[in-house]
């Protein structure tokens, strides 16, 4: 089982980084490597268990499915079910924890998946550097960091 | 039931700030209400079960527990035995996570704990202020003359 952990803080409370990342349907908004999306049969983006299909700039097609979201935990939990990378059973969870000595946000995204083994450090290395920095970085231009 | 989460950002590696926190006896040397420290029977700081006695800042004493003590997860938990302030049934959680862009430590400080009638408030700001955030100064600058 590979893992990818990586962390940031963000200059904005929870509530404002949550309104922008609880869409599941909403990465294109904020993530420079997204293109476009859209919530498979017409079901609210909110709904656990929804689809989404989505492009990114580069071509590439992915499918995933949201299996969690708490608005009270501030975190969001999906799965991947078709990609182009070479990955099986990949289920990531991002996260927003308020850093309570100032208007700041903790944010966590992580992931787990199975892959061949030579396969693991490039795909821990771009998911973590390319996905969820690029995200966060990202992020930090929108709320300050 | 009063709930309390603080929290805050140390500029440095979890390793670095869990070496200081980890010594369940060792908050003599940053917290600025603790006086002297000791760990009662002679037992290990990080012998989950130990009883560590503060004389605090003022002369009064205070005993707490410690829970649990886990170097993987870079966290801890404690309970207070005997306070000289009413503060009943409290548990008290300490975590580290790395903060993976810049190699920081997010450092979360909770609690739960009830209280006599009406004074709900005042011991929520006691624990907030002069314990949770006076400790995150402390090691701060702790860390920093470490540094």
């Amino acid at each position: 089982m590979a893992r990818v952990f990586v962390s940031t803080v963000i200059g904005a409370t929870p509530d404002k980084v949550w309104a922008r990342l609880r869409d599941f349907n909403g990465l294109p908004t904020w993530h420079p490597a997204i293109r476009e999306s859209q919530i498979e049969n017409g079901e609210p983006a909110d709904k656990v268990g929804c689809i989404r299909d989505f492009y990114l700039q580069n071509g590439d097609r992915i499918r995933e499915q949201l299996l969690g979201l708490s608005d009270y935990d501030m975190f969001c939990t999906y799965s991947i079910l078709e990609s182009p990378m070479p990955l099986e059973n990949y289920v990531s969870t991002f996260r927003l924890t308020p850093i309570t000595d100032g208007e700041r946000t903790f944010m966590e995204w992580s992931a787990e998946f199975d892959c061949a083994p030579e396969e693991e450090a490039g795909l821990v290395e771009g998911i973590g550097t390319n996905v969820f920095q690029g995200g966060f970085d990202s992020l930090k231009r929108h709320f300050g960091g | 039931m009063v709930k309390i989460v603080r929290s805050t950002i140390i500029d440095a590696p979890t390793d670095q700030v869990w070496e200081v926190l980890r010594d369940f006896n060792g908050h003599d040397s940053w917290h600025p209400a603790v006086a002297e420290s000791a760990i009662e029977r002679g037992n290990s700081s990080d012998k989950v079960g130990c009883v560590r006695r503060f004389t605090l800042q003022d002369g009064s004493e205070l005993r707490e527990q410690l829970l649990t003590m886990s170097d993987l997860e870079q966290c801890f938990s404690y309970c207070l035995l005997d306070t000289p302030v009413p503060l009943f049934n409290y548990v008290a959680h300490v975590r580290l996570i790395p903060v993976t862009d810049g190699n920081r430590t997010f450092w979360s400080w909770e609690c739960t704990f009830t209280t006599r009638k009406g004074e709900d408030a005042e011991m929520e700001k006691l624990v907030s202020e002069q314990i949770y955030d006076a400790g995150f100064e402390a090691v701060r600058a702790h860390m920093e003359r470490a540094a």
